[in-house]
C-alpha cells in the first residue's frame, strides 16, 4: 500500500518569485483509491501535477510531498528505512521509478521515437533507477564478502532487460484492454496523435508502468464517447488490476459516470478547499464552482 | 590570402603525379593550367553573417599537410554486373575519349582555389561507368587515407536508362603527427532516362581538414541523388550540387551531420533548375554538441527557361550544448515563377517540455536526450535509400552519443 502525501505546498514559477501558483495545498491519495480533483480553470490542477512529478518551471518554497511504502509494492521487500521518501529531494526519473506516474494534460510529440521502444527503454530505466535508490551500500558490502554479487533489492533488470518479444507481449496485453490498434505500438510517440488518441495513450503508458500512484491530468478532455469509456476502464483496471491509486484531475462530471471516485476534491486559487465523497461531485455538477467560491470566500 | 601552398608546388610535381597514372598530354595540360591559375583564384566562397566569417578557409595552413607526392592509401572498390568501376590508370586507358568529354565538364577545374589544387594534385581516382539500360546496384568505393593529405577524383557516368548505387565512404588509416587534407571532387554525368544514387559517408579523422564538392548534371528524365553523412573531420567544407539541365529531371539532396568537440562543418546543398518541369528535394538534418558549429547554406536557383519547377529545402539543426554554434540560410532565387517552391531553415535546441516526458516515464537525462537525438535524425534516415548507408549512419551517430 503506497500513500502519496502532498502536505501545505507552496509553489512558484521558477523564473518568475512574483507568481506564486500553488499556496499551501494538502492531498493525500493512496493505493487502491481513486480520487478526483476538480476545479475551475487556472485554480493550479496542473501544477500541483507537474510539480509531484518535479518539473523544472517551478519552485516550490514550503510544504512536503511525501511517498510511503508499506513495503510489498516491488518484487522484493523494502528494508524499512526505505520507505518514506521526499520526492521533493529526487530527479523526475527517480520518482517515476519510485512509482508516481504523470498522464499529461498537453503530451509532448516526439519524432521518430517509436511507442514500442520509447516504453520498453522506459520500463527497464524504471527497474534500473529503483534499483539503484533502493541498493544499500552496507549490504551490498556484506554480500560482497559472503560472496555474493547481487543487491537484496535485485529487480528485473538484475535478470537483465525486458527483452524485445517479452515486452510486445506485456504491451499487446494492455493494449487490448484498452481497446487499442495494433499499429499503435509502432507510431511515433504522439506524432499526428489526435487529441483523443493521445489520451488513450497516456492510460496505456500508466498500464504498462503500473505505478503506485498515477496522477491523470484532464485525461477525459477530447474524448469522443467510445474512447472515453476504453480510457475509463484502464482507469479502473489501474486500481483494481495493479491496485494503483489515481488522482484524476478533471472539470467535468462526464467522466465520473464510468470512473466513480473514492474521494472528491476541489481546487480554487492555488488551494484544496473542499474534499468529500462522490456526492460532492453530484454538487459541484449542479451548483458550479461560484458555489465554492462562495463556500470559500463567504458571499461577495 | 595568406597560407598558399602553391608557392611550393612544382610543375615537376604534376608532371610525377600525371605520368605515374599514364595520363594522355591533354589531361597533363588541364592540371599544369590549373597549377597555374592557382595565384588568381579565392576560396570557395563562405556564408558571412553581421561581423562574422564562419569559415575562413583562408586561415587554413595549407602549406603544412599538403604533401603532394606523398599520397597513400587503401581503396576498396566493388563494381556491379554491367558496370565498369575504374581505377585512375585504367580510366584513362580504357575510356580516354568518354574521360575526356566528361572531365571538369560539372566542376570547372578552376571554380575556385581547392577545386585547382585537387585537379593539379589528385593522385588517385575512380570512373563509374554505366552503359545504356544497364543496372548495376551496390557500388562501392571505400577510401582509407594513409598519407597526410590525399587528392581523390570521381567521376559517374551513366547512359541513356542505366541506373546506378554507389557507396563511398572515406576514413583515416594510418596515424600521422599532425594536421591532414583530403580534397574529393566528385562529378556525375546522368544521361537521358537514368539514374544516379550517390551515398557518401565521411568519417575522416578529427586531425584531417576536408573539402569535398559533389555536383552533378542530368540529361532529360534522368534522377540524381545524393546522400551525404559527414560525421569525422576537424574542418569540413563541402558543396553536394546538382544542376537540373535536361527537362523533366530531378535530384534529391540528403543530408546528415554530427559535430562534437571542435569540430566545424560548413555545408552547402544547391540545385539549378535550368531544364522545364524539374523537381528538387532537399532534406538536411545535423546536430552539434561541445563547441562544435555549423554553417549551412542551401540554394534553390531557378532559370528564365525553368517551366513549371517544383523544389523544396528544409533544414534543421539541433544544439545539444550552450557553446556549440549553428548558422542555416536556405535561399531562394528564382527567375521564372512557374514555381512551387518552399524553403525553411531552423536551429533549435533539446525542447525541455520533451525532456520532462520522457524523465516522468524513468527514462534517466541522458538516455532520454540520446532518444530525443536519434529521433531528431529519423526523417533524414528514412529517405535514405541505401540500406547499408542508413545502418553505417545510424550506428556512427548512436556510437557518438555514446561517447
Ligand atoms: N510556467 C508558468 N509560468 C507562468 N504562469 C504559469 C505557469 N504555469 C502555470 N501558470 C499559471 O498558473 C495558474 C494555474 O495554472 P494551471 O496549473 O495550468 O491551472 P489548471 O490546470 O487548474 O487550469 C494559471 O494562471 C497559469 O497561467
Ligand atoms: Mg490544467
Amino acid at each position: 500500500m503506497a500513500r502519496l502525501e502532498i502536505r501545505n505546498l507552496h509553489a512558484e514559477v521558477a523564473d518568475d518569485e512574483e507568481e506564486t501558483i500553488l499556496e499551501g495545498v494538502d492531498l493525500a491519495v493512496e493505493s487502491d483509491e481513486i480520487h478526483a480533483l476538480m476545479g475551475p480553470n487556472g485554480s493550479g490542477k496542473s501544477t500541483l501535477a507537474k510539480v509531484v512529478a518535479g518539473h523544472p518551471a517551478y519552485r516550490v518554497t514550503e510544504g512536503e510531498v511525501t511517498l510511503h511504502l508499506d513495503g510489498d509494492e516491488f518484487d522484493e521487500p523494502i528494508p524499512e528505512d526505505k520507505r518514506t521518501w521526499d520526492l521533493l529531494d529526487l530527479e523526475p526519473n527517480e520518482r517515476a521509478a519510485l512509482g508516481i506516474y504523470l498522464g499529461f494534460q498537453y503530451p509532448a510529440e516526439i519524432e521518430g521515437v517509436t511507442m514500442v521502444n520509447f516504453l520498453r527503454t522506459a520500463l527497464n530505466a524504471k527497474f534500473e533507477e529503483r534499483e539503484e535508490l533502493f541498493e544499500d551500500e552496507e549490504d551490498e558490502e556484506e554480500a560482497e564478502e559472503a560472496g555474493y554479487d547481487t543487491s537484496p533489492m535485485e529487480g528485473p533488470a538484475d535478470e537483465g532487460e525486458v527483452g524485445v518479444a517479452q515486452f510486445q507481449e506485456i504491451l499487446r496485453g494492455k493494449m487490448e484492454l484498452l481497446d487499442i490498434d495494433d499499429r499503435f505500438a509502432d507510431r511515433y510517440l504522439n506524432a499526428g496523435f489526435s487529441g483523443g488518441e493521445k489520451k488513450q495513450n497516456e492510460v496505456l503508458q500508466a498500464a504498462v508502468l503500473e505505478p503506485e500512484i498515477a496522477i491523470l491530468d484532464e485525461i477525459d478532455s477530447g474524448l469522443d464517447i467510445d474512447r472515453l469509456r476504453d480510457v475509463s476502464t484502464g482507469i479502473n483496471a489501474l486500481r483494481d488490476e495493479e491496485g494503483s491509486g489515481v488522482l484524476m484531475i478533471t472539470h467535468y462530471q462526464r467522466i465520473l459516470d464510468y470512473v466513480e471516485p473514492d474521494r472528491v476534491h476541489v481546487m480554487l486559487d492555488g488551494q484544496v478547499v473542499m474534499e468529500g465523497g462522490p456526492d460532492l461531485a453530484e454538487k459541484l455538477e449542479d451548483k458550479g464552482y461560484d458555489w465554492v467560491r462562495e463556500e470559500t470566500y463567504g458571499t461577495a | 590570402m595568406s597560407t598558399q601552398v602553391h608557392a611550393n608546388l612544382t610543375e615537376e610535381q604534376v608532371r610525377a603525379i600525371s605520368d605515374e597514372l599514364d595520363e594522355p598530354e591533354w589531361l597533363l595540360e588541364t592540371r599544369l593550367d590549373a597549377l597555374s591559375a592557382l595565384s588568381d583564384l579565392d576560396m570557395p566562397k563562405v556564408i558571412r553573417t553581421p561581423g562574422r566569417d564562419w569559415t575562413n578557409l583562408d586561415a587554413l595552413d595549407f602549406e603544412s599537410f599538403v604533401d603532394p607526392l606523398e599520397g597513400a592509401e587503401q581503396k576498396e572498390r566493388v563494381t556491379a554486373e554491367g558496370a565498369e568501376v575504374l581505377e585512375w590508370s585504367e580510366a584513362v586507358a580504357e575510356h580516354e575519349a568518354l574521360v575526356r568529354e566528361h572531365f571538369g565538364s560539372v566542376v570547372d577545374t578552376q571554380e575556385n582555389y581547392l577545386t585547382a589544387l585537387s585537379t593539379a594534385l589528385f593522385s588517385t581516382g575512380t570512373l563509374v561507368y554505366v552503359p545504356e539500360r544497364v543496372d548495376a546496384e551496390d557500388v562501392k568505393i571505400r577510401t582509407t587515407v594513409d598519407s597526410r593529405s590525399l587528392f581523390n577524383y570521381t567521376l559517374v557516368v551513366t547512359e541513356t536508362s542505366a541506373s546506378v548505387t554507389i557507396l563511398e565512404r572515406q576514413s583515416t588509416g594510418d596515424e600521422v603527427e599532425g594536421d591532414r587534407y583530403y580534397s574529393g571532387i566528385v562529378e556525375a554525368v546522368a544521361g537521358e532516362n537514368s539514374r544516379i544514387q550517390y551515398g557518401a559517408l565521411q568519417n575522416l579523422s578529427e586531425e584531417t581538414y576536408n573539402y569535398t564538392l559533389k555536383r552533378g548534371r542530368t540529361d532529360v528524365y534522368a534522377t540524381i541523388n545524393w546522400i551525404d553523412g559527414n560525421i569525422g573531420s576537424r574542418l569540413t567544407k563541402t558543396e553536394v550540387s546538382t544542376e537540373l539541365a535536361g527537362d523533366s529531371s530531378e535530384t534529391q539532396i540528403v543530408g546528415a551531420f554530427f559535430g562534437h568537440d571542435d569540430q566545424h562543418f560548413d555545408l552547402d546543398s544547391k540545385v539549378w533548375h535550368y531544364g522545364e518541369h524539374t523537381t528538387a528535394d532537399l532534406v538536411m538534418r545535423g546536430v552539434v554538441d561541445d563547441t562544435a558549429r555549423s554553417v549551412y547554406e542551401g540554394v534553390q536557383y531557378v532559370g528564365d527557361d525553368a517551366w513549371n519547377t517544383s523544389s523544396y529545402q528544409r533544414e534543421n539543426t539541433l544544439m545539444l550544448s550552450d557553446e556549440s554554434e549553428a548558422d542555416a540560410s536556405p535561399k531562394l532565387e528564382i527567375d521564372n515563377h512557374d514555381t512551387e517552391a518552399s524553403h525553411s531553415a531552423t536551429v533549435g535546441q533539446i525542447d525541455e517540455e520533451d525532456l520532462f516526458y520522457m524523465l516522468t516515464r524513468g527514462i534517466d537525462r541522458e538516455s532520454a536526450r540520446n532518444q530525443l537525438v536519434e529521433g531528431f535524425f529519423v526523417p533524414v534516415l528514412d529517405e535514405v535509400e541505401v540500406g547499408e548507408l542508413r545502418a553505417d549512419l545510424r550506428e556512427l551517430i548512436a556510437a557518438r552519443l555514446r561517447e
